[in-house]
């Protein structure tokens, strides 16, 4: 070993000591607003930006859900290394009028990251949510590593009763899940509720430990500040990853809702599957994450 | 033009290509496009030559570049192209720098064990077994030194760094997930390292001129190189100034005679003379240099001396990738995506672990006898430590040696490294009753598909389909053993295209909503 690399080799092991914890972790939950003038918005017919403007308006505009200067995390399905077309991944023009929308409404920072299952950068790439997201200003943050995760316990979990949460969401105020709605191997649909699996670090654990039970768990711990359900290209089967562009049909469809169950429910029926047949969403309406009686809940349909 | 001026331009040549090529092997975000990292490592001549037996391209062209300037003007290549020829120099003005009494004297090259060791490790590799070239070729060691040791160094401090920035928000710098660190892996280079720095801390290039197999093949063309360094009698002073700085230590400045096939040009004699008394002379012109005497006698014992081991050591070589180290369950290691078969891949991967440094999902890891002796340090797929991207080529695009050649993505697609096996008893679907499907959430072709099962899904595997890229095994949660794996293909196959069927767009209007 050269001098060089000595001093490196020490600087690098100093630093890594010196900063093994993270400062200023706290477990919080995120505000979510009671006082939203619809349990869901459904809006049809339209591209994905016109429809999050119109949904999100019909909420009560994004000052509902975001104040000036607050800290703002998004986490889309950014999870495979496969175009926009392939409705493996939400669409990027969605993300990129949500940053937008935050900004207008005073958010001081928006970041955007996934723990991905594909290779990140491939990921983050391809699916075409790094650029749209730069251009509109939002920080890129990566969700690879372990070290950018941090330990929580989740006293209502049942199977999962701890996990490692990405910084982002700890340090955060608001939370803006955004998952894209598409066919599931394993838990049959991905929507809100699945969508949360990409902000903690250990995965295996739920798959080998009741992945239902798990995605149920966690959901009565942490509750984002608002849900958009991307339903503009819809992956029917062969999910979550797809195998081509065949298995995509357009259903130009989006759901806002403050309650992942109540758009998880929705989101089952627009893709055409009993929402009862799905258990994760059952067990977290069991355990109240969120109501499943769309009949008694006030809904605003939007057809454009 | 100033021959003195040589030296100079020698150094500065010299530090961009260790620069350019260490940096290669540092390229974790994949910033060198591939091609590019293709055309450079074409310059490197034994994965360059290695390939060019595979198949003629653009490294070919590298190949000739370094063989043509040989053949004009000595060993440039030894001094100026060659990252390793480098490394030996830092550590050499370092040895001056520490020690001001050392001097360079003149020591007869040991032709007869340099070629002996050429000759050897050439039939080695016709024979099928690369240990030797693989323990000796200089970019490969160089390679396996920067990936081996200095990468580590780097990601440390990377992750220093993008910890202290991460504070302030700023993701621009991204932690890097060390690779575990396999001790034999790392220790290889580490001693070669030792080795190296030992030899040319206390005999300058004698690595150059004794083991390098780089440094004998363009020995041996510069025996008839056009132009040579030669003392000119005329204007020599015999101060011997010129045999004190050569680092190879082929001047012998008492008879005014150069070893010019062990001169690796490094141009510091020329830079010393106090008066012109070296310069470069057209071989058809006056000999007042010297050529090297008794090649011929040389070259016979070579020739028997190289005979004796080959049969010891070929024999080792491929047939011990199916005899020797079993696993419990892979029988043979998963090479990457265009190395055709084990056979072909162990026969021409000289190990620099350039796919190692540039794989994106790090699923090619460094192996130390997997492949056998005569495959050392090949690396294999690892898919414990990730998986292959289907959409992903670039192993092969870079690939200086052509053991991985380069294919286009769409047929990349359909290569069938190995086959998934599914055990059902492992699976947690059986052992736990509860739902998982991640391998097939992971699998780029469902080819891992999920049939119902006592109200649950389990895993089936369609094998025509398969590629074998580990998606599933990666991310099958099961522990110790996984309950999916892929079982490798020593020669690999073509998968079949996963059937597409066209899918009814919806006809409910756009407006309807089923709620």
């Amino acid at each position: 070993m050269d001098r060089r690399t000595f001093v490196g080799t020490s600087l690098g092991a100093s630093a890594l000591l010196a900063l093994g914890k993270c400062p200023g972790v706290h477990a919080m939950p995120f505000s979510v607003p009671t006082e939203v003038p619809y349990d869901l918005v459904a809006v049809r017919g339209g591209e994905p930006d016109v429809m999050f403007d119109r949904g999100i308006s019909a909420l009560g505009g994004m000052g509902t859900f975001v104040k000036k200067g607050q800290k703002v995390v998004i986490k889309p399905n950014i999870g495979w290394d496969v175009t926009p077309e392939r409705a493996g991944n939400t669409h990027p023009k969605l993300i990129s009028r949500i940053i937008t929308q935050c900004y207008e409404a005073g958010a001081k920072e928006v970041y955007v990251f996934d723990h991905t299952c594909d290779n990140w950068q491939r990921t983050y790439k391809t699916s075409g949510i790094e650029s749209a997201a730069k251009n509109a200003g939002g920080k890129i943050a990566p969700g690879h590593a372990e070290s950018y995760y941090h330990d929580v316990t989740i006293p209502s979990g049942t199977s999962l009763t701890a996990a490692k949460e990405h910084e982002l969401i700890l340090e955060s105020d608001v939370f803006i899940n955004v998952p894209i709605l598409k066919s599931h191997s394993s838990s049959m649909l991905t929507m809100s509720l699945k969508n949360l699996m990409g902000v903690v670090w250990d995965r295996g654990a739920w798959h080998s430990n009741d992945l239902h039970q798990c995605i149920a768990d966690y959901a009565s711990y942490r509750k984002p500040t608002l849900n958009v359900l991307d339903a503009y290209y819809v992956m029917k089967r062969n999910g979550p990853r797809g195998v081509s562009v065949e298995d995509v049909v357009t259903m130009k469809a989006q759901l806002l809702s403050t309650d992942m169950v109540t758009m998880d429910v929705a989101g089952a029926k627009l893709f055409g599957i009993e929402p009862n047949s799905i258990r994760h969403v059952q067990l977290a309406a069991e355990r109240n994450v969120g109501r499943k009686d769309l009949e008694k809940l006030n809904i605003k349909r939007i057809a454009l | 033009m100033d021959l003195k001026r040589l030296k100079g331009i020698r150094v500065g040549v010299s530090l961009l290509f260790l620069g350019v090529f260490g940096f290669l092997f540092l390229d974790v975000g994949n910033i060198v496009p591939p091609a590019l990292t293709n055309v450079l490592v074409s310059l490197q001549i034994v994965p360059a030559l290695t390939k060019s037996i595979v198949s003629v391209g653009i490294w070919s062209g590298g190949a000739a570049v370094v063989l043509l300037l040989t053949l004009a003007f000595g060993r440039v290549y030894c001094s100026s192209i060659c990252p390793l020829g480098t490394l030996q120099d830092v550590v050499i003005r370092f040895a001056q720098k520490w020690n001001r009494r050392r001097r360079f004297r003149f020591t007869p090259p040991r032709y007869v064990l340099h070629y002996a060791l050429l000759g050897l490790a050439l039939a080695l590799f016709l024979a099928g077994s690369l240990v030797l070239l693989n323990l000796l070729e200089p970019f490969s060691n160089f390679g396996r030194m920067i990936q081996g040791i200095v990468r580590p160094v780097v990601v440390g401090a990377n992750n220093g760094i993008a910890e202290v920035t991460g504070w302030f928000g700023f993701y621009g710098l991204y932690r890097i997930p060390f690779r575990p660190i396999d001790p034999v892996i790392v220790a290889m280079p580490v001693l070669f390292l030792g080795l190296l720095a030992y030899l040319s801390y206390n005999h300058g290039r004698l690595f150059c001129n004794l083991l390098c197999p780089a440094g004998a093949l363009l020995g041996l063309v510069s025996r008839v190189s056009l132009f040579r360094i030669v003392v000119d009698k005329s204007t020599c002073m015999e101060c011997g100034l010129c045999e004190r700085v050569c680092k190879a230590g082929c001047i012998d400045s008492d008879n005014m005679k150069i070893e010019f096939s062990a001169c690796v040009s490094c141009f510091n004699c020329i830079k010393a003379c106090p008066t012109i008394g070296l310069k470069y002379e057209g071989l058809f012109g006056k000999r007042s240099g010297s050529i090297v005497p008794g090649a011929d006698e040389g070259r016979r014992r070579i020739i028997l001396g190289s005979l004796a081991p080959i049969a010891l050591l070929a024999g080792t070589s491929i047939d011990s990738v199916s005899k020797g180290p079993v696993r419990k369950r892979e029988e043979h290691p998963v090479t990457p995506p265009g190395s055709q078969s084990i056979l072909h891949f162990s026969g021409h991967c000289t190990a620099c672990h350039l796919c190692v440094s540039q794989c994106p999902t790090q699923v090619l890891s460094p192996s130390f006898l997997d492949y056998g002796i005569g495959g050392i340090f090949q690396p294999r797929m690892d898919y414990h430590a990730s998986y292959c991207n289907y959409d992903c080529n670039i192993c092969g695009t870079v690939c200086p040696t052509g053991a991985i050649l380069a294919v286009p993505l769409a047929d990349k697609r359909l290569i069938q490294m190995g086959k998934a096996q599914f055990v059902k008893d492992d699976c947690i679907v059986i052992t736990k009753k509860t739902d998982c499907g991640a391998c097939s959430e992971h699998c780029p072709t469902k080819a891992v598909y999920m049939i119902p099962h006592e109200k649950l899904f389990l895993p089936e595997v369609n094998n025509d389909i398969c590629v074998g890229c580990g998606a599933c095994e990666h991310s099958c949660p099961t522990k110790p053993r996984k309950a999916i794996y892929v079982e490798s293909n020593p020669l690999h196959l073509k998968a079949q295209k996963p059937q597409i069927k066209k899918l009814e767009q919806p006809t409910e209007k756009a407006t309807d909503f089923p709620f």
